[in-house]
């Protein structure tokens, strides 16, 4: 069974791009820890040859035609998926200097 | 003033709007009154100018056509609340995150177009568990949903706001999503009936993603006729959403019209779902209603589901998995808040943590949980594992319709539990979804409906499921137990 530990959470927690704070780490790994021994049960049951299934029906992935559409716009012209960006530059994301 | 409380179905209030009694515009401006003054916590937003707009609107149709045009437009002048995870062209969906306060969608849900078309009015967002994570509407980032008749208690989650502002008479009906038990926990703790429709019968386009094989919209409502009228309308295939399903517009309203053979109806009873743990009154009352079917000349028959035990390990692996990869997408830069600290960042990883300080404990503990389950050297263990045991769990439902017609159980091991009492623990709180959770894991259409109440007069839902698309036979059973089973 794995031990989940605060190290274990942390490095978790770093691939998920979260922050904890120290209050959290440790409240955290504690129920973390809680839950995945309550799903250990699943190790008691016999799945040898079952295939995984991922969802409740076996659909086809549908196509549709590869056509260019217009980005809906405000009453100002600008695009509206911009509308609620933290930041915007001309009909862009803005994001700030990371390098 | 109407008094609210006195429209039962929408017929009444279509006589009403008829009758001249009330027209739309003051039956909306009513509910939004009423709302507003409300101590629940059910409403995030109210959308006071659309709605209006909307109840003008079906105002000039009942005018034009010398009566409510019933066929084209068959919830004309109804207003409704939306669960806030659903997005409204122009209005804040916030998802009751902070990651989302100020998020203004760009366009509207297929399932509330769909229902504006048919004359709705839209009220206002309703409040959640932030990302529709939770079984109590205690995570919501801006304050709980207090339970519509007892306020120390919880109204069930995640659609609690859903299920609180159709019992308080704050909107006539409404709209919920479920991905665990999410509108069936808070109908059974409410008292109204919920419905989770088959997978994929309602457009999930415009729903905010929290775990795609499992999530689905569904309506509330105080009767299973009006609910099963917002999911026929709501229902269809959409080609905006990749696992909308190729199929007819459900009619399901006609199927209520029609009087059951109940001779020719067997009734499921799991023996895992009364192995003890069941409130003493939800045992009675559960019990109450499957005599009430034996009555009419229903057959029960004792089924077995035996890895119902396992469901919820296998939610709570599959859930957060999912959900770890969907809010993936929450980083700072094209929806919503960013945090100033963000922009002290000192590279990329720092700037995403930094922004995602704004989700709350529940959506963190889940993303956290499901990394883990996905990250290398434990998926095969944990994720492939339960998508393994996700498999046995849908063979024991195929093998039990092969026998039966319907299932029928509890909704919930208890009636709707104090503030504050499960928070603290989150396996706890997980634990409380074991009757719901296995129609999701298995794309079961199912439903709550109100079968009695406890001591403290707390209301009790009897669970009833059926085979994938077998909504018209659940609707009907539902609906003729509501009319006639008395408890």
């Amino acid at each position: 069974m794995v031990d989940v530990n605060e190290s274990l959470t942390k490095q978790v927690a770093a691939l998920s791009r979260l922050e904890l704070s120290e209050t959290e780490m440790v409240t955290f790994s504690s129920q973390l820890s809680q839950i995945i021994k309550y799903v250990e049960k699943l190790q008691e049951v016999d799945v040898a040859g079952v295939e995984p299934m991922s969802h409740p029906f076996e659909l086809p992935t549908p196509l549709r035609p590869d056509v260019v559409l217009a980005s809906p716009k405000d009453a100002e012209g600008k695009p509206k998926v911009l509308q609620s960006a933290p930041e915007v530059l001309y009909d862009g994301y803005k994001v700030p200097p990371i390098l | 003033m109407a008094n609210l409380s006195s429209f039962r179905t929408i017929r009444d209030i279509h006589s009403a709007f008829e009758s001249k009694k009330l027209s739309p515009v003051e039956l909306t401006q009513e509910y939004l009154a009423a709302a507003k003054k409300s101590q629940t916590g059910a409403y995030l937003t109210f959308c006071d100018d659309l709605a209006l707009k909307q109840a003008r609107a079906a105002e000039d149709l009942i005018l034009k056509h010398g009566g409510v045009p019933r066929d084209e437009f068959p919830l004309c002048g109804i207003p409704l609340g939306i669960k806030d995870n659903l997005t409204m062209d122009g209005v804040k969906t916030t998802c009751a995150s902070k990651m989302l306060e100020t998020y203004v969608a760009p366009y509207t849900a297929t399932c509330v177009s769909r229902l504006e078309k048919a004359g709705a009015v839209t009220l206002g967002k309703l409040n959640l568990d932030e990302f529709a994570m939770g079984g109590s509407n205690e995570n919501s980032a801006f304050g709980p949903v207090r339970h519509p008749t007892h306020p120390d208690r919880v109204p069930g989650g995640s659609s609690g706001g859903s299920a609180a502002a159709v019992k308080a008479d704050l909107c006539f009906a409404s709209l919920g999503s479920d991905t665990g038990g999410s509108i069936r926990l808070p109908a059974s703790y409410c008292g109204v009936v919920g419905i989770k429709p088959t997978y994929g019968r309602v457009s999930r386009f415009g729903l905010v993603a929290f775990a795609s094989s499992l999530d689905q919209v569904g309506p509330f409502a105080r009767s299973v006729e009006d609910a099963a009228l917002l999911m026929d309308v709501m229902s269809g295939y959409d080609p905006l959403d990749s696992t909308s399903i190729h199929q007819e517009k459900l009619n399901t309203v006609a199927a209520t019209r029609l009087p059951t053979d109940w001779s020719k109806v067997r009734i499921g009873v799991p023996q895992e779902y009364f192995v003890g743990g069941l409130a003493p009154a939800v045992d009675r009352s559960i019990q109450s209603s499957l005599k009430w079917f034996e009555k009419q000349g229903a057959k029960l028959v004792p089924i077995s589901l035996p890895h119902t035990q396992y469901a919820v390990a296998v939610y709570y692996i599959v859930a957060v998995s999912e959900a770890s990869s969907n809010l993936a997408r929450f980083d700072g830069i094209r929806f919503g808040q960013r945090p100033a600290a963000s922009d002290q960042a000192k590279d990329l990883n720092d700037f995403y943590m930094k922004s995602r300080s704004l989700f709350g404990s529940e959506v963190k503990r889940r993303i956290i949980l499901g990394t883990f389950a996905l990250s290398s050297g434990y998926s095969e263990a944990y994720f492939k594992r339960a998508c393994q045991v996700r498999r046995k769990i849908v063979d024991d439902f195929t093998h039990a319709f092969e026998k039966v017609d319907l299932i029928v159980g509890p909704v919930s091991p208890t009636t709707a539990f104090k503030l504050g009492e499960k928070n603290s623990d989150p396996l706890k709180m997980y634990l409380n979804d074991i009757f719901t959770i296995p129609a999701n894991l298995a794309g079961l259409p199912a439903l709550s409906v109100p079968c009695g109440t406890d001591e403290e007069g707390l209301p009790i839902g009897l669970h009833l499921m059926a085979a994938p698309f077998q909504e018209n036979r659940l609707i009907s059973a539902a609906h003729a137990f509501q009319n006639g089973f008395e408890s």
